[in-house]
Order: structure tokens, then C-alpha cells, then sequence
């Protein structure tokens, strides 16, 4: 025995090999040029036209990875059911994220109750105004809220190009908001998609459908 | 040459599952030890094997006990779904405990 069997080496390296397609990438990636394009604000303000295109793209984009796994890579990869520890990961991650949108809607209301209290708002406005620190101040606000919670989801799901993944869409939020250009933020976006794409090519040709004479299963 | 006093019981060897012993059943059985359930594909891409030489190891285990094969359908597709035994995790374990014993007193060269 030259290398120690190691068990939770090879239960890590399974794990991983599930995200070899580059789907998950790929899927990200389309989320941030989605939220690029119709997010920014435009010179014509805001419209909730903004808002729909944005989400039905991101169902587009999430259709286009669930139809890319079912048809095109698990046939390839084959099924596999991992055990209660990565489960209970699964579980905590979930318990996370939740807090993490909970105190997202938390935001949200003090900036409603700023709107509906004017003197409370005002006050807010000018001390940022003042700075001249309010796009900067909403630009680190959005951005501290994507990075760390993608940092979280490739802790959890040992996912490690998770963590370029939390760096480009952080920096994408931070300059669409700061600068409001979507351009940044889709050049961030195929910055995710290309290593998703390549790793996508180079994994069907890698894993071949299996032929004629070979049960399907 | 003195022989050393701590040296392995080598009659420990012979009493080794030489089921599992063998590397490629080894290799599917470590795996499985760590997963719930793979497919046959999930198994082939993992270990490296061929479909007939898997297959072949796949059959020896199912007779021996220590392997559950359930064959369902995804879609119109069949899929067979491969998981360890209670009695192929007991003797997986009882494998590598043996193994750990006949090493852990290796003088180092």
C-alpha cells in the first residue's frame, strides 16, 4: 500500500466530481449577467419591467441548468445519493441562508419605514449626501451581501471555485451599484460562465454516452 | 537477523476477507462505504473500471451479501442503484481494521 486509503478523501472527491460539468458555473454566471442587464438603474428610472425580465431570465437561466443536468450530464455522471453528513451540511446551509435573507427583508424594512417616515429618512440621506458616500454606501451594502453568502454556499456545498465565484459576483454587485454600468458587471458574469463553458466541453467529450452494447444504466 | 518481537501475527494475513481484498472490489467498496447509493455509471466514471470487469465485481459482491442492487426506471431509462449491505459495511470495516492492525507496527526502512 503506497497511499493511505483515505476515506473521507475519496467521499470529498465523489462529492466534487459532481460539479466537473460546469453547469453550476455556467448558471451563476448567467444569473449575474442577467441581473446586469436588467437591474442597473436606468437613466429612465425604474420600472418593474426591470424587475420581471430580471427574474424570468434567471428562470431561464436556472431551466437552461436543470435541462443541461437531467439530458446531458447525469447521463454522463451517473446518479449518486451522498450520505447524512452532507445532508445535515445541506440542512445548516439552508438554516443560513434563510437568516441571511431574513436580515435582507429586515433592510428592506427600515428603508420602508425611512420612506414612511420622512424625518428618519432625511436624516440618513443627508448624512450619506453630505459624503457624498451614498452610492459607495449602498454599492458595499449589496456587495457584502452577495460575496459572504456565496462564500457560504462553497463552504457547505465544498464547492471550491465557489469562492472566485463569491469574489467576481461581489464585485459585479459593487460596481453595477457604484457605477451603475451594466458592462462591469457582464464582463464579471462571462468571467464566471467561460471556465463553466470549457469545463462543460471538456467533460462531454471526456464522458462519452455509453454505446450500443453497453446497458444504458 | 534478530526478528523483531513486535512483529505482525502474519497468520492474521490469511484470515483477511479476500473478497474485499482484491483492488478493483476494494475500490467499490470504499466508495460505497462512503456514499448512500451510486448507479452503475457513477461507479464506472469513480473507480475507472470497465462495464464488464465492474459488472463482474458487482456480481461477486451481490452473492457474497454485501452488496443491495435495485433496479428501477428513470424516465424510460433503467437504472440500477448499487448500495452496501449492513453485512458488506461490517465486513468492510472489519477489513480495514484488520489491515490497520498488521501495519500499525512497520518499522519504517
Amino acid at each position: 500500500m503506497t497511499a493511505q486509503l483515505n476515506l473521507k478523501e475519496i467521499e470529498r472527491r465523489a462529492f466534487r466530481s459532481t460539479y466537473e460539468d460546469g453547469l453550476l458555473d455556467i448558471e451563476l454566471g448567467l444569473v449575474v449577467i442577467c441581473m446586469s442587464i436588467f437591474v442597473y438603474r436606468p437613466p429612465t428610472g425604474y420600472s418593474p419591467a426591470n424587475i420581471v425580465l430580471a427574474l424570468l431570465a434567471m428562470l431561464l437561466a436556472n431551466g437552461l441548468f436543470w435541462v443541461g443536468k437531467k439530458f446531458i450530464t447525469l447521463p454522463r455522471m451517473g446518479r449518486v445519493r451522498f450520505g447524512a453528513a452532507r445532508k445535515r451540511k445541506k440542512a445548516t446551509l439552508v438554516i443560513i441562508l434563510s437568516l441571511v435573507v431574513l436580515i435582507q427583508v429586515g433592510l428592506l424594512g427600515l428603508t420602508v419605514l425611512g420612506w414612511l417616515n420622512p424625518e428618519v429618512g432625511a436624516k440618513v440621506n443627508d448624512f450619506f449626501k453630505a459624503r457624498d458616500l451614498m452610492d459607495l454606501a449602498v454599492a458595499v451594502i449589496g456587495s457584502l451581501f452577495v460575496g459572504p453568502s456565496m462564500i457560504l454556499v462553497a463552504y457547505f456545498t465544498d464547492f471550491p471555485r465557489g469562492y472566485y465565484i463569491a469574489v467576481m459576483m461581489a464585485l459585479a454587485v459593487f460596481l453595477l451599484i457604484y457605477l451603475n454600468q451594466p458592462i462591469y458587471a457582464i464582463i464579471l458574469g462571462s468571467l464566471i460562465v467561460l471556465p463553466g463553458l470549457v469545463l462543460f466541453v471538456r467533460f462531454v467529450k471526456t464522458h462519452p454516452l455509453h454505446g450500443e452494447g453497453v446497458p444504458d444504466d | 537477523m534478530t526478528r523483531n518481537a513486535k512483529s505482525p501475527d502474519l497468520s492474521e494475513l490469511a484470515d483477511l476477507d479476500r473478497l474485499v481484498h482484491e483492488p478493483a472490489r476494494l475500490a467499490v467498496m470504499a466508495l460505497l462505504f462512503v456514499i448512500e447509493s451510486a448507479d452503475f455509471t457513477f461507479l464506472m466514471n469513480q473507480t475507472g473500471l470497465t462495464w464488464g470487469n465492474l459488472s463482474a465485481h458487482l456480481t461477486k459482491l451481490e452473492e457474497a451479501g454485501y452488496l443491495e442492487v435495485e433496479k428501477s426506471f428513470k424516465g424510460r431509462r433503467p437504472n440500477t442503484s448499487l448500495r452496501l449491505t449492513r453485512q458488506g459495511r461490517e465486513a468492510f470495516r472489519e477489513y480495514a481494521r484488520t489491515m490497520k492492525q498488521i501495519f500499525q507496527d512497520l518499522p519504517t526502512a
